[in-house]
């Protein structure tokens, strides 16, 4: 937080103490309705029309505001976690052997502890003064950001992007196409740009905030994939399918890269639950499509394949059980290897691979 | 008092245009002979099937709608369908000029002519995208034959190789086919 307190120092006195009551201007009071908004505890209503508003940012912020800005942080980001799956008691690989336990059991302090810098104050301030749609991002950068920072802007961008004019000004801004939390959530929003290097999350902080987020990852993939055949535009498809193939694909290769392949848990989740009927068919992720097709079936074709970006995975979590199958007892990474290979069996990972295999199937011309 | 001069422009486009669509698939060949003697196997049936060999050692032959090509050596399957042609479009277009000549009835008639050819390009690229889907429907059409073709390709090829593999392995005693289900029953002596 010493970004924080910089920005404290600088902000003057004003405020009002008044025993546990702090006193903030309209201008801060707006900006905490916004952070609160941001970690869904504010009236969806009242941040919207702040949000929608344009009004003077003062030079700083004051003490107070600070004060509460760093509490709200705090205690909002730690609680998103912990809710989004840092409670649950799951092992997790360290130095290569699994550990098991809640995320506080299992990441020491100085790793798990949030530190912002002052560019998520930049961004309450500029969200606050300006309308989230604004050409002017002046003060919209993110330099050297921390774990806590990207996972804050990533949240930010959720809870904005359900407007489609604010989706649009925020997503060409890099403070959001490069952070790798919003590719994760939502790549198809980002499919203009190319996904970023994945590798940092698979260290220090951004793994154990990754490790949290397994469960949502996959809640949220779940739910999206179950929504594929409302899609009825091929652009529309084409351009979330082929987002999606570039964030997985660069994703599982950095997780495999960092071996940390028990951060793809959820991918297999995600395929779990989606591959659960007995006989899957293409048709309930492609089956919507109707609107503005290709003339070319080269890419219509290339299209359906992208629509199914999770299940073409399969082959590459499989390739996983397979080497993990071949580590000895006496082999280094063996402990490794087995959580791997307890995970893909837990989700039936030899019937997904098959699964998969005759979805994609339906879809070469020359064999269904 | 001003007249008023028609200017009259003529354009003729011609653009040589092109559909084409292409598929990629893979034959699914059980690895019941090692790799080089189950290529040459689906090499002479495709040979059988009126395939020709090309220098890069792929199989190809030109259908009615399309041009397949196989890898024998790792089975990839590419059907193309192209078709090309030239067409030209030719018009005429009025413009309106006060002066029948200098800066300004130039001008007029270059802007004319420049809206003739933007319009003459705008059916070419009609053209094309008709010729586009034609090329597709034709690939659409090819891939229905062929895909029963490729199928008994296949099956002939696995039949023809467990009937070596079992050679290797034994006497061969009794080979019994059922073309109806394609079902084949090879009785070996060790």
């Amino acid at each position: 937080m010493e970004g924080l307190d910089a920005q404290a120092d600088a902000a003057g006195v004003a405020m009002i103490a008044t025993g546990t009551v702090k006193t903030v201007s309209k201008f801060e009071h707006d900006l905490l309705v916004v952070l609160r908004h941001i970690f869904g505890r504010a009236a969806p209503h009242q941040a919207q029309a702040i949000l929608a508003a344009r009004q003077p940012a003062p030079k700083c912020l004051s003490r107070a505001c600070i004060e509460l800005v760093k509490d709200t942080l705090a205690k909002g980001i730690v609680l998103h976690l912990v809710r989004a799956g840092g409670w649950r008691n799951e092992p997790f690989l360290k130095d290569g052997e699994p550990v098991g336990g809640r995320v506080w059991d299992r990441v020491p302090l100085p790793i798990r502890r949030p530190v912002f810098s002052r560019s998520v104050v930049e961004l309450l301030i500029w969200l606050t003064a300006e309308r989230p749609d604004a050409a002017n991002d002046r003060r919209l950068h993110c330099p050297d950001p921390t774990a806590a920072d990207e996972l804050f802007f990533a949240l930010a961008y959720d809870r904005l992007r359900g407007n489609p004019d604010w989706q649009a000004g925020l997503r060409i801004r890099t403070a959001f196409a490069n952070n790798p939390y919003c590719w994760l959530l939502s790549p198809g929003d980002f499919a203009e740009s190319s996904p970023p290097d994945f590798a940092p999350l698979f260290a220090g902080a951004r793994a154990a905030t990754l490790e949290c987020l397994q469960p949502e990852l996959a809640r949220r993939w779940i739910a999206s994939e179950r929504g594929k055949r409302t899609i009825a535009d091929w652009t529309e498809m084409k351009r979330r399918g082929s987002a999606e193939v570039a964030m997985l694909e660069r994703y599982l290769a950095a997780a495999e890269a960092a071996g940390r392949t028990d951060l793809a848990r959820w991918v297999l989740r995600t395929l779990a639950a989606t591959l659960a009927a007995p006989a899957p068919d293409a048709a309930d992720w492609i089956g919507g499509l109707e609107l503005n097709a290709p003339a070319r079936l080269a890419d219509r074709l290339a299209i359906q394949r992208d629509a199914l970006a999770f299940p073409r995975q399969m082959e590459t979590l499989a390739r996983w059980d397979r080497a993990a199958r071949a580590v000895g007892y006496f082999d280094e990474g063996y402990a490794a290897s087995q959580l791997w290979k307890e995970a893909f069996e837990a989700a039936n990972g030899t019937e997904l691979l098959a699964k998969s295999k005759r979805m994609l199937e339906q879809l070469d011309p020359l064999r269904n | 008092m001003s007249r008023a001069y028609r200017i009259n422009v003529r354009e003729s486009v011609t653009r040589q245009i092109k559909g084409t669509d292409e598929i990629g698939t893979k034959l699914e060949l059980l690895e019941i002979l090692p790799p080089e003697t189950m290529a040459d196997l689906l090499r002479r049936e495709l040979i059988a099937k009126g395939f020709r060999e090309n220098d890069d050692g792929t199989l190809a032959r030109e259908d009615k709608n399309a041009t397949v090509t196989v890898d024998p050596c790792n089975g990839e399957v590419t059907v193309k369908s192209e078709i090309g042609k030239s067409v030209t479009e030719q018009g005429t277009r009025d413009a309106t000029a006060w002066d029948d000549v200098g800066p300004a009835a130039q001008t007029i008639e270059a802007k004319a002519r420049e809206q003739l050819k933007a319009e003459l390009g705008q059916k070419i690229d009609r053209e094309q995208e008709r010729l586009q889907r034609k090329a597709s429907e034709k690939l659409e059409r090819e891939l229905d034959d062929l895909k029963q073709e490729l199928g008994e390709i296949v099956n002939k090829v696995t039949r023809e190789a467990l009937k070596q593999k079992a050679a290797q392995m034994g006497t061969i005693q009794q080979i019994s086919e059922d073309e109806r289900t394609g079902s084949m029953t090879i009785t070996v002596e060790v």
